[in-house]
This record gives structure tokens, sequence and C-alpha cells, in this order.
């Protein structure tokens, strides 16, 4: 029954009024996050929040610890995803047109040539992030039991993330597109200097077969422009988001970020700045969704200093996020995105060169072009992805060059790492190669002995050596990655400033000259 | 745990800050925004907007009217701003084909550097004003047209019978004529007579009208009109096509005889490149190490033609020592060879004419024919000539050459050519000339020559008796050091050439053996001399059957 | 377990937050600010400054061999151009109601979307269009007709 003066149309009329504040508590359960309980809320009631834990151990949110890299990467993505999709408003996939596009994109669309700008320099902290990252989280052996998983994730988010930029590369179909793709198709297809040398071309083309499915067709045309775009705008950009969601869910059921031991007895000091401070132990011994028997990874670690996630890790995130956004747009107002000539299939361009992080490959290529373009990268990648399960040491987790060995052994295999590279470079610059010296010498022994394999051997030996020194495999982990890091910078160099027309050295691309 | 605070606020500004200077300048700060809001119309200011001018079927899209503000479709502005000015009236409606067909330059800019072209990666710059006529030659192809002198003579021609009066050409006459204090009137407009074609018997008309009117422009400005005059009129009329200036530079090159050596179209010689695109070239890809001034096409061409070798390292090109108005000339005509891919319905007739049914660029009367193609070689007035480092030229018009060379031989030698001398086969390559236009260039020849006419001869054409042996020793110690051993040519012409043997008689032989060519350094063998052997008829006959058996081989 | 000297604390005491955070505010304020104008900027995107499309003023040339009061449709425009006694006029074949292309007819013009139908000078006849036919600007050079498809003028007016 329902009370004597209640007015139907009144209460509508208050139901009317009150709508913002109904839609607000009905989207926002928890009310303002001030207490503890508030700000929990607030976090597991948010489905973009809820891959956060509800509280961020001290030590995380030290700068030191991981340098904001993985936001920057993250907020770089974000970055290249706006813009990326702003500029699909405009752009059309089709040889010739896709050049005229991004010129009315440079001309003639409000904020068009900012975006564009925008979405190029973000690539490009995109993917020096990425590797930073994966710096860190080496160098702090943070692959360690339990997050094996979580660095084989983030290997193939590296991967993803190459693998968006050389894509983008081709979409605006100038010169410096068209070529680039064509070395890079090529590269693709050089499984067949193997094949070729060992007769089975004809029964087994993998190189053929790779490149072909890049293109659509024998060369780059329209079928590969439409190819390279809809992996860079759907394919590939799906699946890094599927790997982040999963890579951001690990790091919390990994039981956060890694630390060392003694983690809160040195974040005691700044743990007196906050309030409060938990300092329980964490104790939780199922798992979520049912009572199943099993304890989560942080479990039996002791007492922790954790402080709420909200706002604590928020501010640090958004810091970043805003930090990283400062940085495209700043570099986006200085220089503009590159745009050459229409694509000519018939001048090549002299120097043709791929993206800059694949110019240490190429220089590789520029003396076989099976080691450079799939032996060495495969040996790398499988090497990065098995770190983890050859290194099962406990010492050094979470420290900065943590493990036997140290900052010792990184600055050693630094100067190695450098010096092989820069010498192996030299000789083969001053003095060529098997080539030039015995013309008659089969492909095969050229594949296999050439400065790229032979930087890769030495980096070996320097690494075995250490695993012996020190006995740990962490400790010839840490020698080879610093020594391929080294020789990936040193090559990336070579390939970028001193390489000139038909891939001479030059000590200036002021010397390279008329065409 | 400030810090973290710190950085979001101080980052969240500066990404603020570098936003609004960028709105600034994307809204405001456009060079185009400053001239549209300077520009007005009788009726008041302009909307401050993007403008273009669109051509799907051209592949135009150019926005140059966005600052040439008075040039976009609908637009008068009123105003003394100079870039936003009405463009003067021109054949084609600029607001329908868009800018770019024939300025060049980046239609998509809206940027001055980068719509007039001079930035990197754009390989079509602007052409420069002076040479702007060059752009027609995207489209058209002159056709006909005469040399230089016979142009000017024939421009004169028209002037000097006072066409001027009633017709209209190239914004000049009709009833502003120049100069005339007699009152002309309204004829038909002639700019474009060369394309449009007219009436072959417009003289009887004319005849017919001005017999019938008894004052006026018919009377005072139109009379009877020579034999030699009409032929001139008919020959400026051909060449009208609205772009007075290129015709003039076609003509410049259709008198240097270019042609001998470099190919334009379907039709030239090939010792030099084809020319067809070399008005297309992207500047970037040039090379400027050795070329003062700046760095554009034009310029290019113009210090290559000064100096050509110096421009193209290890190029053939002679220094030909032109004037700076042939340069330019050139230069001009050089830049006119340009192409863009057409729909149909934009194809002009003249072009419809050269590309599909192999119409001649030049007048295919023995004078032009002459000029544009053979006298490089064989000079202006036939006299040969001498390039360092390259095989000297003969002289054709010599009088002792053209009393022995019948007709016959000579149009035989312009048919078959010298098989591996610069002298190509020009009747018998592709396009080649008809047997009409090599009989009209003999006939200039002669002319070229004072009128020699070839002496009959009755021999057949082989007669010469001797002894081989004997032939080849006297050739070796007197012909060889000019005519090279076994007759491969030298200085002097290739003696032991199958196509020459092949067409060359005796009498001819034996006749420049003995006497000689005045005027040149083929001394007469038969004639006394102090200081060379003389050859007796029988020793001459004997060369000339060691000649023969060279054929033979 | 470190705590703090004289307190007890547990997580689940809801305790108040500290006094008010100014610089937290500052700082969420300025990064709102930020977001705003970088969302507006991203909203200008999607409006094109200048449509691709070819001029809307162009020349026609009518057939000498035009009977009067038939329409002429030049290739690829939206117009008919009439010719009479009296001069050149031109009429939008855009239908009033939903942009459909009418077609002549014997009666004037008919629209094959919604049936509307319309009389020879655009005047509404039947169906659910909501305005004539407007007329378009015709000028004269010569026997140059240029047509400006963005300028209407009165019904009725021939040049």
């Amino acid at each position: 029954m329902q009370a004597e003066n209640y007015s139907a149309l009144h209460e509508f009329w208050t139901n009317l009024r009150a709508i913002p504040s109904h839609v607000y508590r009905a989207m926002f359960r928890g009310g303002p996050p001030k207490t503890d309980r508030t700000r929990s809320s607030f976090i597991f009631g948010n489905v973009f929040l809820h891959l956060h834990s509800v509280r961020t151990h001290l030590w995380s949110l030290r700068w030191s610890t991981t340098m904001g890299l993985g936001i920057v990467t993250t907020a770089a993505f974000l970055i290249t995803l706006v813009t990326g999709i702003l500029l699909m408003f405009y752009y059309k996939p089709y040889p010739d047109i896709a050049y005229q596009s991004i010129k009315d994109i440079h001309f003639i669309v409000p904020t068009g040539r900012f975006m564009r700008n925008i979405h190029r320099w973000a690539a490009n902290v995109m993917v020096v992030a990425v590797i930073l990252h994966m710096a860190r989280a080496f160098y702090t052996a943070s692959y360690r039991k339990p997050r094996e998983f979580n660095w084989f994730i983030g290997w193939g988010l590296l991967v993803t993330t190459l693998g968006l930029s050389f894509t983008g590369y081709l979409l605006p179909w100038d010169q410096l597109a068209y070529w680039a793709i064509t070395i890079g198709a090529n590269i693709a297809q050089s499984p067949r200097e193997i094949t070729d040398a060992m007769g089975i071309t004809q029964w087994m083309d993998i190189g053929g077969l790779q490149r072909e499915i890049l293109l659509g067709s024998d060369k780059v045309g329209e079928e590969a422009l439409i190819r390279f775009y809809l992996l860079h705008v759907m394919i590939l950009p799906l699946t890094l988001a599927m790997l982040m969601a999963v890579h951001f869910w690990r790091i919390r059921k990994d039981g956060g970020l890694a630390k060392p031991k003694d983690a809160d007895e040195r974040v005691a000091e700044e743990a007196k700045e906050f309030y409060p401070v938990f300092t329980d132990s964490p104790a939780k011994t199922y798992h979520l969704a049912a009572v199943v028997k099993g304890k989560t990874s942080a479990v039996d670690s002791g007492p922790e200093h954790t402080v709420p996630s909200m706002p604590h890790l928020f501010y640090a995130e958004l810091g970043v996020l805003m930090l990283t956004t400062l940085i495209c747009i700043g570099l986006a107002f200085i220089s503009d995105a590159p745009l050459k000539e229409l694509a000519n299939p018939l001048v090549p361009e002299n120097p043709a060169k791929a993206p800059w992080y694949f110019l240490g490959l190429q220089e590789i290529v520029s003396f076989s072009a099976f080691m450079g373009g799939i032996g060495i990268p495969m040996l790398c990648v499988i090497g990065l992805g098995l770190i983890p399960f050859l290194d099962r040491e406990k010492e050094g987790t979470g420290e900065w060059f943590g493990g036997p060995g140290g900052w010792k052994l990184v600055k050693w295999s630094m100067v190695v790492g450098f010096a092989s590279s820069i010498l192996v470079e030299a000789f083969a610059i001053k003095f060529g190669w098997l080539r030039e010296w015995f013309p008659d010498i089969p492909q095969l022994i050229i594949t296999f002995v050439n400065p790229g394999t032979v930087l890769t051997a030495i980096y070996a030996a320097f690494s075995i050596w250490a695993v012996r020194k020190y006995n740990s495999t962490r400790a010839g982990a840490l020698a080879l990655f610093t020594c391929f890091l080294c020789g990936f910078i040193v090559l990336t160099v070579i390939g970028t400033y001193f390489r000139g027309p038909n891939w001479d050295f030059f000590w200036s691309p002021s010397d390279w000259g008329g065409h | 745990m400030n810090k973290n605070k710190y950085l979001l606020m101080v980052s969240s500004i500066g990404v603020f800050i570098l936003l609004a200077a960028a709105a600034v300048s994307e809204n405001f700060l456009k060079d185009w925004h400053g001239i549209q809001n300077s520009a007005k119309t009788n009726e008041g200011p302009i909307d401050v907007r993007l403008r273009q001018i669109v051509n799907p079927n051209l592949k135009v899209t150019d926005r140059c009217v966005t600052c040439h503000v008075g040039m976009a479709s609908g637009e008068q502005i009123s105003t003394d701003l100079k870039v936003g000015a009405v463009h003067k009236p021109v054949v084609h409606n600029p607001t329908e084909i868009g800018c770019t067909v024939c300025h060049g330059g980046q239609g998509q800019a809206t940027e001055k550097d980068d719509a007039h072209g001079n930035v990197h990666f754009w390989t079509e710059p602007m052409l420069p004003a002076k040479y702007a006529y060059a752009s027609c030659g995207t489209c058209h192809t002159p056709l006909n047209v005469p040399n230089l002198p016979t142009l000017e003579n024939a421009r004169k021609t028209f002037e000097r019978l006072d066409c001027y009066a009633c017709h209209r050409l190239d914004g000049k006459g009709g009833t502003l004529r120049p100069g005339g204090n007699v009152t002309g009137m309204e004829g038909p407009d002639l700019s474009h007579i060369g394309l449009k074609g007219y009436n072959a018997e417009w003289y009887s008309a004319h005849l017919q009208r001005s017999q019938q009117e008894t004052n006026g422009a018919w009377k005072t400005s139109f009379s009877e009109i020579s034999e030699p005059d009409r032929a001139a009129l008919k020959i400026f009329l051909d060449t009208q096509m609205g772009a007075p200036k290129l015709v003039e530079a076609k003509a410049q090159f259709n008198t240097l005889g270019c042609a001998g050596c470099h190919a334009v179209g379907n039709f030239g010689g090939d010792a030099g490149i084809n020319l067809s695109l070399s008005g297309f070239k992207d500047p970037n890809q040039l090379n400027f190490t050795r070329v003062p001034g700046e760095h554009t096409l034009s310029n290019w061409i113009v210090q290559h033609f000064r100096s050509p070798a110096s421009t193209v390292a290890g190029s053939q090109m002679p220094v030909l020592g032109l004037t700076d108005n042939q340069i330019d000339l050139l230069t001009l005509y050089t830049l006119s060879l340009r192409r863009r891919t057409l729909p149909d319905l934009y194809l002009p007739k003249d072009r419809v004419r050269a590309m599909r049914f192999g119409a001649r660029e030049f007048a295919n009367n023995g004078e032009t024919i002459y000029t544009a193609v053979c006298s490089s070689c064989h000079g202006a007035n036939g006299q040969g000539t001498r390039f360092p480092g390259l095989v000297a030229n003969p002289s054709i018009t010599n009088p002792d050459f053209l009393s022995l060379a019948s007709d016959e031989f000579l149009i035989q030698t312009i048919r078959s050519g010298r098989p591996g001398r610069p002298m190509l086969p020009w009747g018998e390559r592709e396009n080649g000339f008809t047997l009409d236009e090599i009989r009209g260039l003999v006939a200039y020849i002669r002319q070229l020559g004072g009128n020699v006419q070839a002496t009959p001869d009755t021999q057949p054409q082989i007669w010469a008796k001797g002894d081989t042996a004997l032939g080849a020793n006297l050739f070796t110690e007197n012909c060889a050091g000019c005519h090279g051993k076994n007759g491969v040519g030298g200085d002097g012409p290739a003696l032991g050439n199958k196509a020459f043997l092949t067409n060359v008689t005796d009498t001819f032989l034996v006749g420049t053996i003995g006497r000689g060519r005045q005027g040149t350094v083929m001394q007469g063998f038969a004639n006394p001399s102090p200081i060379r052997k003389v050859l007796t008829q029988a020793e001459i006959e004997s060369i000339i059957v060691y000649l023969r058996s060279l054929n033979a081989k | 377990m470190t705590t703090h000297p004289g307190e007890k604390k547990s997580r689940f005491d809801p305790d108040p937050m500290p006094r008010r955070d100014f610089l937290g505010l500052a700082a969420l304020g300025s990064m709102m600010a930020a977001f705003l104008l970088s969302i507006f900027g991203m909203l200008k995107l999607p409006k094109a400054a200048v449509s691709a499309s070819p001029a809307k003023k162009f020349n026609v040339s009518i057939p000498d061999t035009l009977p009067e009061g038939e329409a002429f449709i030049p290739p690829g425009r939206n117009v008919a151009v009439f010719r009479d006694a009296e001069g050149v006029f031109a009429i939008s074949t855009v239908c009033t109601h939903l942009g459909c292309i009418v077609k002549a007819s014997p009666a004037g013009f008919d629209c094959p979307c919604h049936g509307s139908g319309f009389t020879k000078d655009g005047t509404v006849r039947k169906g659910p269009a909501p305005k004539p036919l407007p007329w378009l600007k015709v000028s004269l050079s010569g026997s140059t007709v240029t047509v400006d498809e963005e300028k209407t003028v009165k019904a009725g007016t021939k040049v």
C-alpha cells in the first residue's frame, strides 16, 4: 500500500532531479576514496584499475626500481593508439593514393600533421622504451621464478612492437617506405641462402614462402600495402593489447615487482612518511573464485611495507604517462615525420635503409642475408626467451646488476662488447671480408663465417669464461646480454650514421656526394 | 611521495602549453590566414578558409588558390595584394584544370616553399616565370615548326602585310592593333589557328571580299599577296597554337641540328641521349657538384648548354658556343619535353597527331630538315665541322663534291647512311625521312652549294681497272694517313665503308682523287705538286680497284 | 612488524585521509586541463577543412540542336540547363526531400526515391518534397554559359 500523501508525479520529479547523483553513485559505488576501505573498492570496483593490486610495496614505487619504463611503453602505446585511430580517418591504403592522403594529412587535415608527428615519435619512443624495459628486467634479474612466464610474454610484446613499427613504415608509400620494405621482405626470403647452398630450394623454399605471404605478391605492391595495413591497424594491435593484459595481470599474480630479500628493511625509512603503511604478512592461502587450495606467490614472504595503490601508485603512473606524452608532443613539435618522394619501383633509394632499429641487422645482412636477417636474430630471440629457464639461481633478484659478478662484470662485458664489435667492424670495413680475398669462395662458408657470426662467437666465448669464473649461469647471462646490447648499439650506429650509398663506409652523410 | 605529484603536475602543464602553442600556430599563424585576412572583394572581406581546385580527370588537387585566392573559383578579389591577384586571361580556365598542370609545383601543399616545390623530395618544382611557356609541352606538341630564320621571316611577313589590322594574335591586333594609324576591325582571332585549322581557300575568299568592299580595312589593309608571301603566311599560321615562345624555342631547336644526335619522341639521331622526357628530371637526382648557380633543373640545363662536359661527366656533347638568347630558347624547349598521362577527354589534337599518326614536329621542307637534322655535323652552310675529340664531318656543299655527286648518290647516301660512322641511315630507320623529304633535302643542299649540278655520267658504276696490290700500297702511302688503315676512316671519311662502296661510282672516285676538294685538306693527286707524289690515272684506278676489293671482304 | 609510536593499526581500521592534498589536486587538475585540450584538438580532426569535390562553378556548352523547353544535363552534373526565347536558365536536379537525383519527364521532374514530382519550373507537384527545386545562378559571357551550383536565384530568372 502506498502512503497517503504519496504523489507519483512528485516522486518522478525528485528522481528526475537526482539523476546526476544517482548515475554517479551507480558508476562509483564505494563513495569518494578517502578511507582505506573506499580506496580499495575504488580499485577493485573499476574494470580498468582492477589489474592493479590494491596495495603497492614501497620498493616498487622507488624511481630506481623500474624507472617507469613499463609505463612509458604502455603510455607510448596508448598515444600511438589514439593518434593512429585519428589518422585512419584520412589514410587510404592504396599505392600512390596512400601518399596523397599522407600529403593531405600533412597539409590540410586539422591537427593532422601534429597527430602524424606524435604518432611517429610515440612509435619510436615505444621501441626504445620496450628495449630499455627489457634491459631493466634483465639487469634486475626480475625474470626469475615465479616471473618466467611474464618474461616470456614481455618477449612477445617486444617482437610485436617491432612488428607494429615495421608494418607502419610502409604505409606512407614514399621512397623510404618502399625500399625499406623491399629490403625487409628480402630478409624474410633469406633462408634461401641456406636452401640454395644445400640445393633444396626447389623442394623446400621457406624463404620464398615467407616473402610471398608477407607481400601477397612477387613485389611490394598494392597487395603488400593492404597486408601491412591490416597487420598494422588490426592484427598486431589486438595481439599487443591481449599480451599487455596478460603481462599486467601476471605482474600482480606473480606477487608484484621483484624485490630484493631485504627490501622491507631498506624502505623502512621512507615508510615513515606514509600513513597508513601495512606491515602485515600477506596471508591469502587460497585462490579467488572458489576456495581452491594453493598459496599466492606473495605468501610466506614475511611482513611487507605496502601503501594503498590509490592514490600513491596512480600518481606515479599518471606522472609517467604525462611525461611520456610531453616527450612525444615535444618531439612532434620540433621535428616533422619524414615523407620522401612518391614510391618509385624503378629508382631505388641509395642507400635504402630499414627502420633504425633494424640497421644493426642490416649491417650484418650486408655480409650474409641469412645470418643477419634470420640466423642471429633467431639466436637472440630464442636465447632471450630461454633465459629464465636456464638461470634458476636466487642471488641478486630485484637488485640492479644483481647476481655473481655484478656491476664489475657488466662493466667488463661492456668493454668487451663495444671493443670487439668496433674492432671487427673496423677490420671488415678496412680490409673487406672473405669474398674480397677469395672471389670463388662458396656462399655457405660466408654464411657461417662473417663479422656477425664472429662477433657472436666472441660474445659466446666471453660468457662461457664468465660462467666458469663466477661458477654461475647468471654471470654468463649478464656477460652475454651486455655484449649483445653493446653490439646492437655499435652496429645500429654504424648502419645509421656511417653507411652511405652502396652501403659504403662514410665518416659523415655530408660526404655522400651527389647521386 | 610528493615527487610523483610534482612529476604529474609539471608534465601536464608542459603538455598543456605545447598543445596550446600547436593550436595557436595551426589556427592563426599560417601564412594563408594572413593573406586571406587582408584580401577584400567589392562586397567586403572574404571567408578565411582553405580553397582548392579539384579535377579528378586530370588527377589535380591544387590548393595554390588558398594563397592566390583571386584565382579561386568564384572569387573576385579587388585589393593591392599581389599574391591574391586574379589570373590574367588565358586559353585554359585555371579554375577547371588547376594550376600545377601548367606551372608545376606541389598542388596539395598549403605552405609557400612546399607549394612552389623548392623542397627536398618534391620532384617537380614550379617552372620559372621566364620558362612558363615550356609547360604547354606537358600536353601539346607543336607541329610543322620551321627553323628560326624562316619563322622570323614568316612573322615579319604577317606584320608587313598588316594582318594585325583585323586579326587578333596572342592578345594583339584587331581593333587593338599595334602602331597603325588606320582603325582596324574585328576579324577572327588567329592565336590558335594552327590547332583549329583554317580554310585553305582563305586567300581567294579574302581577295573576293576586298574587291567587293569600297572602303575600310578591307580596302586599306588588304591587297594581293605574292606567292612566296602566302607560303610564309601558311608557315606562320600552321605554327600558331597560343604559345609563341614555345614555338620560337622549338624553331631554335630546329635551327641548330640538334635532332641529328638527339631523338625527341619518335624521331632523331642516337648519338646523344633521347631527350623525350628531359624536361621532367628530378632536380634532387641531378649532380650539381660542378654546376654554378641555384640547384634548379632550368639552371642545370642552362649550365649544361654552356659547358656540357663539365656538367655531365663524360658527356660527348661539344661546346656549341651558343648565345645567351639561344641558350634561353633551348632551355625552354628542353623544359617543354615533359609529359603527363592525360585522359582522352583532354588529349589535344596535335599530340594525337604526333603520338598516334607520327606527324612531323618540324616542317618537312628541305631547308628545315637540313637545319634541324644535318646542320650540327655538316655545318649551317654545309661546310663541314670538326669538334675537338670527335671525327671530322665532311663538307657536303663543296662544288667539287656536288659536281661529281649525282642526286641518286646523295639520296642513297642519306637513305642508307654510313654504318659504323656517325652518319645514320636517315631514310631506312623507323620514322625516317620519306623519299620526297630526301629529295627536298638534296635540292636544298645543292642550293646551299650555289646550285652546282652533277655532271652527267654515262659510264657504268664500276669501270676502273688496275692492280689490287699496287693500289693497296699506294693507299697506305698516300691515303691511309687521313682515311685510315684499310679505309676505316680517320679525319677523312671511311672509304672502305660498304654502304659507300656499294653506292659510289668510279667516276666519282677518280674525279675526287684526281682533282681533290678545293678548300679542304683533300688535294688533287693528279695535280702537279712539289711536295707530294703525283698519281697517274692508272695508279688512281688501282687504288679504286683496291677499295672495291675491300667491299668484297 | 613496524608500527608508528603509540598507535596500533590494522588494515580494517577505516582511517580518514590526512589533511587536504593541494599538491595532488593541482597535479590532477593540470592533467585534466591537458586532457580536455587534447580531446578538443582531436575532435577537430574528423571535420575536413575542405571538401574534395570539383568546383561548383562550371562552364556549359549547350548543343545548338537542343529544342526549346527540353532539359540539357551537363555530363557529371546535377543540373538541368534550359534555353527558350527569353534566355538560358538552370534548375538543380537534386530533390529537396532527401537528395535523390530527379529525372526530367514530360510533366517536369520526377523523383525516383519517394515519388516527389516537380513541374518544369521546379514547383512541387506532388509527393513529400518540402521546397521547389532551386534555380541556379547562370551567367553568360559570349557563347559560354557559366552555372554556379552554390548560388541560387529567384525562380523565373533567365539570362
